[in-house]
């Protein structure tokens, strides 16, 4: 590409003073307080070297974002960094997917968001500019957007942009019904993981049992009284209720879906807001998630899985984390060849099930408790409560069913957690039907689809069907992926 | 799953099985043989305490196992897809369809050479079977493999 027309830019100069920010409590706080900790070299001495560290950071800062320039070119993004050793990036056109931005609370102080070019190569930080102005933020987009219309030679897209139809939103009230379902102890761990940080600074020591015991025995008339058992777990309880509606609210406050073309947009976040793209052509299938009260008031969620490292960890993208049905129906419509299944035509599998979820669940319990009864003798009572497995394999086979529906395979497993695959069997990259040892004593076997991107513990699986069902349901698998994909390359031949 | 007749791998695999087995046998042994000594000298404890009770599950390892292992393993091109079979205590059927293999890996590791197989090592975009490995083919039957699914990844760009 011709080099010399490249007009190379520099990131916002506020990015210098953002990522300072952002350090500084790390390393300029935390390294002369550790040190003052150790050394009882007093206050002034503490600052001085703060002060001393603080600077020295800002001019490596400085330096990095001076060597740190950015271009785009006739057909590619050029990226060029590196203080001493220099490393140029380039990034042809073709292979970008989309500009994502993402703007922290800081940032958006500032007016500037985090640019993350995504080429979907599965590589963390490919193209990360952090950070630019808004504005040069949608030049970016719209350079991208211009030469990616002009190679694909399809100007739809130009006539797409103008109407972007809202598919999916959720207002405050809703969001916050959501944080109700999303309980999470996590939070407290974090508290307990902050308050370790801060330690010094506390006033006592969180590690000292002697003065947890006199707290307890303080506010406590008798030490273990069931009173204070059970008010602790009261407490416990509306602490995860007040960290998950808290959690819920910074991430998905002002959630929208939009529709742009061939590709959805979502927006969402509190203080960090993100904008995500996922094109339409790289979801590979689609996740219904529900809960057993979510399910009886008709909520669910819905998220895609998508060719390429999603941003979420868990390798899907949600869409509508709570959604009703008709509006996961809507999304759907518009995500190519995924639908709903009517909820009765899903087929339950073999009873023997109940047997094989029993099997693998009773030997480990069994041998737990029987080992804690050498310890605790009152363990052995536990037993009693074995049957109760019994119940938890019927009704995971209860909730265990799947279909194939034309050219998808529709599979929901999850007694607490419920989950529907939709999987087109075009995406599907490798079938595979497995037998365990229990499973060919009871003559059942598995089926596994594998997609492009499925994260290892999220596999569309349908557990223990008689053998020859279960083969009988890969060969029709086989058969109608090459159906519904061979459709598209019998006509190019 | 198609009904077809799979193809067992090379004899040459089952001895590379049974040298691999025994290469592990040994270093398992080795290992309960000098932890024996230890105990013996520390707490005085009978020798044999650790070789005795392994010597039975280390001769089904070398001796019954490598044998079962490889029956289990089977192998079968249709037009456009291919199968594999494997696992003795879980059998695993895996059915890839040739459109959907990135690219193809034959391999070769000395004792394989010695044994006159190698392995193909097909790279799907998924993640549960990312690497479809069928090992103990001749080298012909390998590149002729390659060159066939070769064939079939170039006529449908995906």
């Amino acid at each position: 590409m011709s080099e010399e027309a490249l007009a190379y830019r520099r990131l916002h100069p506020g990015s210098v003073v953002l990522r300072f920010l952002k350090e500084a409590p790390s390393t300029v706080l935390a390294l002369p307080a550790g040190l003052a900790f150790v050394s009882q070299s007093g206050l002034w001495r503490a600052l001085y070297w703060a002060a001393l560290l603080g600077l020295v950071l800002l001019l490596i800062n400085l330096l990095s974002w001076w060597r740190f320039r950015y271009g785009v070119g006739a057909g590619e993004i050029v990226i060029e960094s590196g203080v001493l050793s220099r490393n140029r990036r380039s990034i042809p056109f073709g292979r970008i997917q989309d500009v994502d931005l993402e703007r922290s609370f800081l940032a958006r102080l500032f007016g500037l968001a985090k640019v993350r070019i995504e080429t979907g190569a599965g590589g963390k930080d490919e193209g990360l500019l952090d950070s630019v102005s808004m504005a040069e933020a949608q030049r970016l987009r719209d350079a991208v957007r211009a030469a990616r219309s002009e190679n694909l030679l399809a100007p739809t897209e130009e006539a797409a942009t103008p109407a972007t139809p809202l598919l999916f939103a959720m207002d405050l009230p809703r969001v916050l019904l959501f944080g109700l379902f999303n309980f999470s102890l996590v939070y407290l761990a974090g508290l307990f993981a902050f308050l370790q940080a801060f330690e010094n600074f506390l006033p006592f020591d969180i590690y000292d049992p002697a003065r947890w015991m006199g707290l307890a025995e303080e506010y406590l008339p008798a030490r273990f009284s069931a009173a204070a058992i059970a008010a602790i777990l009261v407490l416990a309880i509306l602490l995860g209720i007040v960290a998950g509606v808290l959690r819920t609210l910074s991430r998905d406050y002002g959630f929208s879906l939009r529709l742009e073309g061939e590709r959805f947009r979502r927006e969402r976040g509190l203080l960090t807001r993100s904008e995500v793209v996922i094109a339409r052509r790289r979801i590979q299938l689609a996740q219904l998630t529900t809960g057993p009260v979510r399910r009886a008031f008709g909520w669910s969620g819905l998220s895609f899985q998508t060719l390429g490292a999603g941003t979420d960890r868990s390798g899907h993208q949600s869409a509508a984390p709570f959604a009703t049905r008709s509006e996961v129906e809507a999304v759907l419509r518009e995500a190519g060849p995924l639908r709903l299944p009517p909820p009765p035509e899903l087929e339950p599998v073999s009873k023997r099930h109940i047997v094989r979820a029993l099997g693998t669940s009773l030997f480990p319990a069994l041998t737990a408790i029987l080992l804690l009864s050498i310890w605790a003798r009152p363990a052995l009572m536990l037993l009693a409560l074995l049957p109760l497995l019994g119940v938890w394999a019927a009704l995971e086979r209860r909730f265990h069913r799947f279909a194939l529906d034309g050219d998808l395979l529709l599979v929901a497993r999850g007694v607490w957690r419920q989950r529907l695959w939709i999987v087109p069997l075009k995406n599907v990259q490798a079938i595979s039907l497995s037998r365990g040892f229990l499973q060919r004593r009871l003559g059942l076997a598995s089926v596994a689809l594998d997609t492009a991107g499925a994260p290892l513990l999220n596999v569309p699986r349908v557990i223990d069907l008689r053998e020859a069902a279960a083969e009988a349901l890969a060969a029709e698998i086989a058969l109608r992926r090459l159906l519904h994909s061979g459709r598209k390359s019998g006509t190019e031949r | 799953m198609t009904g077809t007749k799979l193809i067992s791998l090379e004899r040459g695999q089952l001895w590379l099985m049974r040298v691999h087995a025994a290469g592990a046998a040994l270093v398992i042994l080795a290992a309960a043989a000098i932890g024996e000594t230890v105990l013996a000298d520390r707490f005085e404890l009978p020798r044999g305490i650790l070789l005795l009770p392994l010597l039975l599950p280390v001769l089904y390892f070398v001796l019954l196992a490598p044998g079962r292992r490889y029956r289990a393993w089977g192998y079968g091109m249709a037009e456009d897809e291919l199968e594999v079979r494997r696992g003795v205590w879980t059998q695993i059927h895996t059915v890839v369809p040739l459109e959907r293999i990135q690219h193809i890996d034959v391999a070769q590791g000395p004792l394989e050479r010695a044994f006159g197989v190698c392995r193909l090592i097909l790279h799907t975009a998924g993640t549960l079977h990312s690497q479809v490995l069928v090992p103990g083919l001749s080298r012909a039957d390998a590149e002729r493999m390659r060159d066939e699914i070769r064939g079939r990844i170039r006529e449908e760009p995906a």
